[in-house]
């Protein structure tokens, strides 16, 4: 529950973040903390002040300045050390907002950006480790494009005593219909059908997954091996059953964007000859939990425009199935209001001094897309995770989606 | 990128699947328990995107419900498009045609206009049919892919073609497509036409079967009522309405029945001809409300300038109008600009961003009040606040998926069957005959320069479907 804080102890944050343009992530995550937004049926102003800004990639679009100029609190250092000491000798604020998307990084040799994740990080906990003092620290999205440095930081976090919150929207946005996985029960499968590109996208689809099936009967065990299916491989794939079919259509029929198989129609539920027709290169993403659960996660681009999944529940007779819902300002909204439910957890955070819900849940998408372009690296080779079966957790009881 | 050649190959093969039923239902296991329902479908442009195509296509290809593709068990068996017929009547006959000399002229492409089809602004990522075949009619290739009867006339629908009435329940889908105005500005929809020629079957063969009316029952109240009182003296189901009520709620919930509501705002932009649907979503929420639907004592509909000075002496809350724009995905201004959050309200902005701002002030027989605000220019989308005693504000947003889907359709398609396969309205026609009734008082007012109307016309009371109605599962 949020704590209620005298407007003189109103909790101070320090931004860092790649770049501050329009609709890019930085934008969306810390416009909210400055200038509010609509929740539970008002318009909603944080209760803490956005100190301070590190802006890494400046240039043609950015907005810092402007943002600025309407709030003066908020001054712009010239390094992230500096963003947290507000140019003192030590830490001076109570938390910390990295917005590490976007941006113009090298790409890895498999073609996964090098977002700062991980290098913001490390600057920031050098000044909790100087000053002797942690405070909140949220990361928007994964935690690092390299296994070793997202499990650094979760086990930092952990000898630091603070606490690290992140993920993606799809974990908290609007679910339609409003429905969460039942706590504890027995899951045999689980699926999500999503779009986008491998090493951004695919991370949104695994989080879809991920936040659904921790919850399952004896929490979060591992994952043992993943197999990334592209191309023809993909479509054999879907014919021999690898995942199933059944649970991919119940996925799409909660899909508010399926393209129609056909001219002048204007929604059908497509053949698998029009779905190969329309999805000129699928993605699935293969893998397999410790304690037996195989999930899937698709990207077909060309067949859908939104993020759905369904999973095979014991006991009950038809698949469980949901749309997360992103509000998308492609043209269908202006407002990406599926980041105020991932900022409102983030306050909930800074004023309560508890993650929401468990980065190790992070952790284990982070390793997935990892573990899923590798695998496609390797010519779609299985590749097993060991790293990836030490991730045990238990998820939030409480359902931390929006629903109010 | 899928090319226009590889997608049109691949809708030949689709079409040849979807024609074929069976295979569809092997496909998803579900096997007809009785007799299909036959279904005419009468409406006005069958041409891609129409409200007619969207919704009677629900019935032909199925549609998706409750997590799963829908196949109602219900068959299509004829079709009545009114656009054909007037075009067949205006067109010269083939005797005029021989003693010009003149061919016969192809069938040719309807006539676009820009009324009725408001939800076509959004992007679509689909590849859509060519801008030709997106205007012209699809009834003659649906007949032909689906086998149903095309008929030049209403009673040849009902009738399939026979002597006797032959459908187990009739579709129709009036909307605007070249049908001439009046002087307050509303489009003479054919709806009550539609309903007196199927009315007339019905008596000639003192056998009436469940109806629905897409959106408002007719652009006259009186009408509307004669529409009412026929269907309850000839013991039919009448359904009517548009698909806003019935739609996904962001977030899932209602007035809770029975509760004291004191005020409601609606606040929509972004569509042309949705003021019905907007109403009716109003309605659907407030006949919840302690004692049920009383009836409508007054309207009043102000514009421009006349909009801004009564919300500021108070004819709406603030805070009424502040919480359902809260729920609003579709900020314009400077969101569009820079993508920022803006707080409409508290800043001040509205008069800037509203050319033409519109308020439909209603007053209700039981002292309550609402008012729907449509705010081109601020908005895209329909959000709803209402203050309820005992529950503080309760808002939500009507959820409008995108084109060409507009999944929506797909609830009210749920309801319809639904009315059709129980014999029963899946919710009261009175709720749609007292919209129809407050939006033509409301056109009246703005007619007579925008003063207020007493309407005792409108003591239209009703009890609620004691369920919610909208889709949540």
């Amino acid at each position: 529950m949020p704590q209620t804080k005298t407007s003189a102890n109103r909790p101070r944050l320090a931004a860092v973040v790649t770049a501050y343009k329009r609709l890019l992530h930085p934008q969306h995550v810390v416009d909210r903390l400055l200038d509010g937004y609509g929740w539970a049926g008002t318009f909603h102003h944080p209760a803490m002040d956005v100190v301070s800004l590190y802006v890494d990639q400046r240039g043609e679009g950015d907005l810092s300045q402007e943002r600025m100029d309407r709030h003066p609190t908020m001054k712009m250092y010239p390094t992230i050390a500096e963003t947290l000491t507000l140019g003192t000798s030590k830490l001076a604020v109570d938390g910390v907002v990295v917005v590490a998307e976007h941006g113009t990084y090298p790409l890895t040799e498999k073609g996964i950006m090098k977002h700062p994740h991980f290098e913001f990080f490390e600057q920031v906990t050098k000044v909790f480790r100087d000053s002797g003092r942690s405070v909140p620290y949220f990361n928007d999205k994964e935690l690092s494009w390299n296994w070793d440095w997202s499990k650094q930081m979760v086990d930092t976090s952990h000898q630091l005593g603070f606490p690290l919150q992140g993920g993606s929207s799809l974990a908290v946005t609007w679910r339609v219909p409003s429905v969460e996985f039942p706590s504890g029960a027995a899951v045999h499968e689980a699926v999500s059908v999503g779009y986008g590109g491998m090493g951004s996208y695919d991370f949104h689809g695994l989080e879809t997954i991920q936040c659904m099936v921790e919850r399952r009967k004896g929490g979060e065990t591992g994952v043992e091996w993943l197999q990334t299916y592209r191309g023809e491989g993909f479509w054999t794939a879907w014919q021999q059953g690898v995942w199933s079919q059944a649970l991919v259509k119940a996925a799409l029929c909660r899909s508010s964007t399926l393209a129609p198989g056909s001219a002048t129609f204007t929604d059908t539920f497509p053949s698998t000859e029009q779905m190969r027709a329309l999805v000129p290169d699928p993605v699935a993403y293969n893998y397999q939990h410790r304690d037996g659960l195989r999930c899937t996660m698709l990207l077909l681009n060309g067949l859908v425009r939104d993020f759905t999944f369904a999973a095979a529940i014991e006991g009950q007779a038809k698949p469980f199935s949901t749309q997360m819902y992103l509000p998308m300002p492609d043209g269908r909204t202006t407002l990406a209001s599926f980041f105020s439910p991932l900022v409102y957890n983030a306050e909930q955070m800074f004023l309560t001094g508890k993650a929401q819900y468990p980065i190790e849940r992070t952790l284990l998408t982070s390793g997935l897309l990892i573990a899923g372009v590798d695998s496609a690296y390797q010519g779609m080779q299985r590749v097993q995770t060991a790293n990836l079966a030490a991730v045990h957790y238990q998820p939030n009881p409480e359902s931390t989606f929006w629903r109010s | 990128m899928l090319t226009r050649r590889r997608f049109v190959g691949y809708s030949a093969l689709s079409s040849a699947m979807l024609a074929y039923r069976p295979l569809l239902h092997n496909g998803w296991g579900q096997a007809p328990a009785q007799r299909p329902l036959r279904l005419a479908i009468l409406g006005s442009t069958y041409r891609y995107q129409s409200q007619m195509q969207t919704l009677a296509d629900r019935f032909l290809v199925g549609y998706p419900y409750d997590g799963e593709w829908h196949l109602p068990n219900l068959q299509v068996v004829s079709v009545y498009v009114d656009q054909l017929a007037r075009q067949a009547e205006a067109a010269p006959s083939p005797y005029q045609l021989a003693m010009t000399g003149a061919k016969v002229a192809p069938a040719s492409s309807a006539k676009g206009t820009a009324g009725g089809l408001g939800r076509q602004h959004a992007v679509a990522a689909q590849p859509a049919p060519e801008k030709s075949e997106q205007m012209s009619d699809l009834s003659r290739a649906r007949s032909h892919q689906f086998g149903f009867r095309l008929c030049s006339n209403i009673p040849e629908a009902l009738r399939c073609g026979g002597d006797r009435i032959a459908v187990d329940a009739v579709l129709t889908i009036v909307e605007q497509d070249d049908y001439p105005s009046n002087d307050k500005g509303q489009i003479l929809l054919p709806s009550y036409d539609f309903f007196q020629q199927c009315v007339q079957v019905f008596e000639d063969e003192g056998h009436a079967v469940p109806y629905f009316n897409h959106k408002q029952l007719s652009f006259s109240f009186e009408q509307a009522q004669t529409m009412v009182k026929t269907a309850n003296r000839l013991r039919f189901p009448l359904l009517a309405g548009s698909s806003l009520p019935v739609t996904w709620r962001l977030p899932d919930v209602d007035i809770p029945l029975g509760a004291e509501v004191e005020e409601a705002v609606m606040v929509a932009g972004g569509y042309d001809s949705m003021d019905f649907d907007a109403l009716e979503a109003l309605q659907c929420m407030l006949e919840r409300r302690k004692g049920g639907e009383t009836g409508v004592k007054a309207v009043q509909l102000l514009e421009g300038d006349d909009v801004w000075a009564a919300g500021k002496t108070g004819r709406w809350s603030n805070d009424l109008l502040s919480s359902a724009l809260s729920r609003s995905d579709t900020p314009l201004g400077l969101t569009v600009l820079d993508g920022r959050t803006q707080d409409l309200v508290a800043s001040g902005v509205l008069p800037q961003l509203v050319k033409n701002p519109a308020a439909y002030c209603i007053e209700y027989n039981d002292g309550m009040r609402a008012t729907l605000l449509l705010l081109n220019g601020a908005i895209m989308d329909f959000n709803i606040a209402a203050r309820v005693a005992g529950h503080g504000m309760v808002s939500t947003q009507f959820f409008l998926p995108p084109p060409p889907n507009v999944t929506d359709s797909a609830c009210l398609a749920a309801k319809i069957e639904q009315t059709f396969q129980t014999g029963s309205a899946a919710y009261p026609v009175e709720r749609a005959l007292l919209t129809t009734g407050v939006l033509e008082a409301c056109l009246t007012s703005r007619h007579k320069l925008n003063q207020r109307l007493e309407t005792p016309q409108l003591a239209v009371k009703y009890q609620p479907p004691a369920e919610s109605q909208y889709a949540r599962t």
